[in-house]
């Protein structure tokens, strides 16, 4: 399961997206030109993360005519040295849609890698330009690409494809797009800032179409673990998930046409056309454990019809009565149901009964589960009352719905596998917090994993107090798997959260110069729109976020009351400052001295004398 | 006057002089021996709260007990009063070196030459009294003087002794407004006089009246007005003319409660200037108007209100208002609870109080 090898799978046309996009964020020039950057930044980040590379992007908007006014199309090119794909994956990685590399339980900034493939497509529809793909895995060879999507088909067109030789691996993306920099300006240099922020082991350049550079260098020398693909957590999963899981669990009864007779064949090592039916039996019981599971299930079935290959191609198979250990099948040549009885003391039938009913409780909890071991299961099946045999292909819909509530309940599930996730770490975090903010006081925190929904999530916090900090705090900075939230602040359940703080109660008064980060990292982020902006305030988070941001107010609390002292101090001191040399300067002359008593000593003294 | 007796007054008035510059001087010395050696400088400053103001009975006035608060530049809540009253010290010890008086609405403007603020004139008023306090002297002494408002008028010769001044003489019967009684009165040597007794009187009024009337001449007199309460600087003098000139001093004040405790306040102090020693004539006499006179002379009245009724009754606690005439004269108004001013005897005549008034009751002081 943790092998992090790609599957890449396609699975649906582009034209829904054409359509839709809107939904992708691809409304406007103005948002497609910022979504289109944080789409191909977020890729880049996402592809070295997964190889543990530092990232070191480079981003450039070039406006293709600097003269005339927006919007107009703009050249956005995103460079990263990250691991590249394959010369042979590149035309359906950029020429298709949903062809993605991301399904699977674990952390990354996006879902479905799609994003990209949506800017590629709308850099198309609006300026009609090919994208330009470079990319090097090896560092050697780099192939370049100059592809169009074909809508319809949802296909990739290659106009161009060369490759030379290079020094350095990457992958380098070029696409022309209708664009509004005069009003995306501010929020794409606000989304560069905050990623280099919640990213401190990567480099991030931006060159804007404006001539002005922004560097951002890395500031942390260690990289957060990969995350790894993870099944789910029993806690909060529903009983639709339970369902899907099961159908996954189970092979259904097969299809038995010609691919699957002549597979069952060549499984079999038959190379005479008509073997006998007994001859077949024999072969497969001596290959027995080398067989697939769909192979096994037609030769059961046939052990129970008793028929060769040949009286296999004349029927079908209708339904498997388990209760009442018959077996129905549709006779083609007699064109009617007929049944069989099964030996339910067969080596055969026991195979089939595993098939159909499905796994036992216990191994679906074990297998489908995560931190779920066999004494675990054991409990739960008890307190759920159910029995450990329990077959999930009979579970009714009552019974599902009481075992989705029993999951739910109980307690004694080891808390969700955060390897999953990537949070970004306290240190790195405490580093970049210091480093960006250059702050008086900073304190983080990474709260432990917890599950919403099953899906497991980790809340960081990070507080930052003084020093260069502008007033007028909190500011709040929302991250969510790495992506800055940048717009709909009012809605998130992070504001929420710190407006609901009494900030009075920590000693933090007035327009402060104070600064919150919060990072929340999950399977899935649980957004409120599409948009991808705002985090919904499910409560398991919620309650995350209240803990963490007690612990660093209290934090922020003892500094404060330590700063406040270290103040008075100060203006005492002040005061001395004040008054002595005044002091010195009449009682000399009340002494009719003229040399000044030395009172610098008083100054020096430490003054701890309490006012009160 | 022999060239001695001048000899002997100047000498007397540098000797004061000296004595105040000498005590200062030591308060600065310890001050500056503080902060070379790295101490934090402190002054004791004798309590002025209620509960540390006695009555003593010997000396007649009240006094200050024995407890005294710590005022040390230390404590940085009270750093900067320290500095403040240190540089009043300082202010106080050039003014006397110099010989220049200063107000008290002076002392708080001087301040802000100094970069020492004080909020308000109270609180420089209040440093003033704290001075006073720790070098048990009037702020007269260290040239600082309240506003004028009472006068005097008499047979008296003076000498002054403020800068520009000195050794010129005056005569204070020469101008018949009176003369405001000031610092370089208060300061000025007393000469001689042919009078033998001070009639401080409470109001302006009838001191035009007494001058008009040649009270002066006809009872060989120093006529002084006190303006309601007697300011210190006339307190002091009232001592001095007591104490230098033998002297009698008799007062006449309204025939009320508060008239009869100016008079008190003159002959044995007030709580106020409890810390002070040198403000009271514990042998003045008071002779009118008293509550028994309202009824001897028949004279017009009005009624107290409540809060000379209220101030009878806070008299009667005090432990001066125990016995002899003031017990008694209390005790009359809080029965009759009505009142008459001086000006009442004009109802027999605007001379009645200068031709039959003031004869008798001085008459009669002398068997008091």
């Amino acid at each position: 399961m943790s092998s992090i090898k790609e599957k890449f799978n396609q699975i649906s046309p582009s034209e829904f997206f054409y359509r839709n996009r809107d939904l992708a964020g691809f409304s406007n020039p103005t948002r497609s030109l910022y979504t289109a950057v944080r789409e191909f930044v977020e890729n880049s980040l996402d592809a070295c993360d997964q190889k543990g590379i530092f990232p070191d992007v480079h981003m450039s908007i070039k406006a293709v005519d600097p003269e005339k006014p927006d919007p107009k199309p703009y050249i956005l090119t995103v460079k990263d040295n990250g691991p590249g794909i394959e010369s042979k994956h590149v035309p359906l990685a950029f020429g298709t849609v949903l062809y993605g590399s991301k399904f699977g339980l674990k952390q990354a900034r996006g879902m479905f890698g799609l994003g990209a493939t949506m800017a590629i497509l709308y850099g198309q529809i609006t300026t009609n330009k090919p994208v330009l793909v470079k990319s090097s895995p090896d560092g050697k060879i780099q192939d370049e690409f100059e592809l169009l999507l074909d809508i319809q088909k949802n296909k990739p067109v290659i106009l161009k494809h060369t490759t030379k030789e290079v020094t350095k691996q990457g992958l380098s993306v070029s696409i022309c797009l209708e664009g509004d920099y005069a009003k995306a300006g501010a929020k794409i240099k606000d989304y560069v800032y905050e990623t280099s922020l919640i990213t401190p082991y990567a480099t991030i350049t931006f060159d804007d179409p404006k001539g002005e550079k922004f560097h951002y260098s890395k500031i942390v020398n260690e990289m957060p673990p990969a995350p790894t693909i993870i099944r789910p957590h029993a806690h909060g999963i529903d009983v639709e998930t339970i369902r899907r899981m099961m159908v996954d669990s189970q092979i259904e009864i097969p299809n038995i046409d010609d691919i699957m007779v002549e597979k069952v064949r060549k499984d079999l090592g038959l190379t005479k056309n008509n073997l006998t039916f007994s001859g077949i039996m024999d072969k497969a019981k001596k290959r027995w454990k080398t067989l697939s599971r769909p192979v096994r299930i037609v030769v059961s079935l046939m052990s129970f019809l008793k028929m060769d290959f040949d009286k296999l191609n004349k029927i079908r198979i209708d339904d498997i009565d388990v209760p009442n250990k018959k077996l129905f099948y549709w006779d083609f040549g007699d064109s009617q149901s007929k049944f069989v009885d099964m030996d339910s003391e067969s080596f055969y039938y026991k195979q089939m009964i595993g098939t159909v009913q499905g796994e036992t409780l216990t191994t679906f909890l074990t297998k489908r589960f995560q931190r779920i071991g066999s004494s675990t299961a054991l409990k739960f099946v008890e307190f759920a009352g159910f029995k450990p045999e329990k077959r999930m292909g009979t579970m009714t819909n009552e019974e599902l719905v009481k075992l989705s509530d029993s999951l739910q309940k109980f307690e004694d599930f080891l808390s969700p596998d955060p390897s999953c996730l990537a949070p970004l770490g306290e240190e790195p975090l405490e580093k970049g917090m210091n480093k960006f903010f250059k702050p008086d006081f900073c304190s983080v925190i990474q709260r432990p994993a917890s599950a919403y929904s099953g899906f497991p999530f980790i809340v960081e916090m990070g507080i930052a107090y003084g020093g260069e900090i502008r007033t007028g705090g909190p500011h709040v900075y929302r991250f969510a798997n790495r992506i800055p939230l940048l717009y709909d602040e009012g809605s998130d359940v992070v504001l929420k959260v710190v407006n609901d703080t009494d900030w009075g109660r920590y000693k933090v008064k007035g327009e402060p110069p104070f600064v919150i980060v919060s990072h929340i990292c999950s399977t899935r982020i649980p957004y409120k729109t599409v948009g991808k902006e705002n985090v919904a305030d499910r409560q398991e988070i919620e309650r995350e976020l209240r803990l963490g941001l007690q612990f660093l107010s209290r934090k922020l609390a003892a500094y404060m009351s330590k700063r406040g002292q270290a103040d008075m101090a100060k203006k005492r001191a002040n005061l001395y400052a004040k008054y002595l040399p005044l002091i010195a300067t009449f009682s000399t002359e009340l002494a009719g001295k003229t040399k000044e008593p030395n009172y610098k000593k008083l100054l020096e003294e430490e003054i701890i004398v309490d006012d009160r | 006057m022999t060239i001695d007796k001048v000899k002997a007054r100047k000498q007397k008035a540098n000797e004061k002089q000296q004595n105040i510059i000498d005590i200062l001087k030591d308060h600065g010395a310890k001050v500056y021996g503080d902060l070379d050696s790295g101490q934090f400088p402190k002054f004791s400053i004798p309590s002025r709260s209620v509960s540390n103001i006695v009555y003593d009975k010997k000396l007649r006035q009240y006094i200050l007990g024995n407890s005294a608060a710590l005022r040390s530049s230390r404590n940085s809540s009270q750093l900067r009063s320290f500095t403040q009253l240190m540089w009043l010290a300082f202010f106080a010890n050039r003014l006397t070196h110099e010989k220049k008086s200063s107000t008290l609405r002076d002392v708080y403007y001087s301040s802000q030459a100094f970069e020492i603020e004080f909020e308000d004139q109270s609180e420089s008023d209040n440093i003033i009294v704290d001075l006073e306090a720790v070098l048990s002297k009037p702020r007269e002494d260290f040239h600082i003087f309240p506003e004028e408002r009472s006068s005097i008028f008499g047979d008296l010769n003076i000498e002054y002794t403020i800068p520009g001044y000195e050794g010129k003489t005056m005569n204070l019967s020469n101008h018949p407004d009176g003369y405001a009684i000031g610092p370089s009165l208060t300061t000025a040597e007393l000469v001689d006089t042919t009078a033998e007794i001070v009639i401080a009187i409470e109001k302006g009024g009838l001191f035009t009246r007494f001058v008009e009337e040649q009270v002066d001449k006809k009872f060989k007199s120093i006529i002084i007005n006190t303006g309601g309460q007697a300011p210190r600087s006339t307190r002091t003098l009232l001592k001095r003319l007591h104490d230098e000139l033998r002297l009698p001093v008799i007062v006449l004040t309204d025939g009320d409660v508060y008239g009869e405790h100016i008079a008190m306040v003159i002959k044995s102090g007030s709580a106020n200037a409890a810390h002070l020693r040198e403000l009271t004539v514990p042998d003045a006499k008071w002779v009118g108007v008293w509550a028994t006179d309202i009824e001897k002379y028949k004279l017009p009245t009005i009624p107290m209100t409540e809060s000379d009724i209220k101030r009878c009754y806070d008299l009667q606690s005090d432990p001066r208002y125990q016995e002899g005439i003031w017990k008694k004269e209390l005790d009359v108004f809080l029965k009759i609870k009505r009142k008459a001013e001086l000006e009442a005897f004009s109802k027999y005549g605007l001379t009645n109080i200068t031709d039959k008034y003031l004869p008798q009751k001085l008459e009669l002081a002398k068997s008091l």
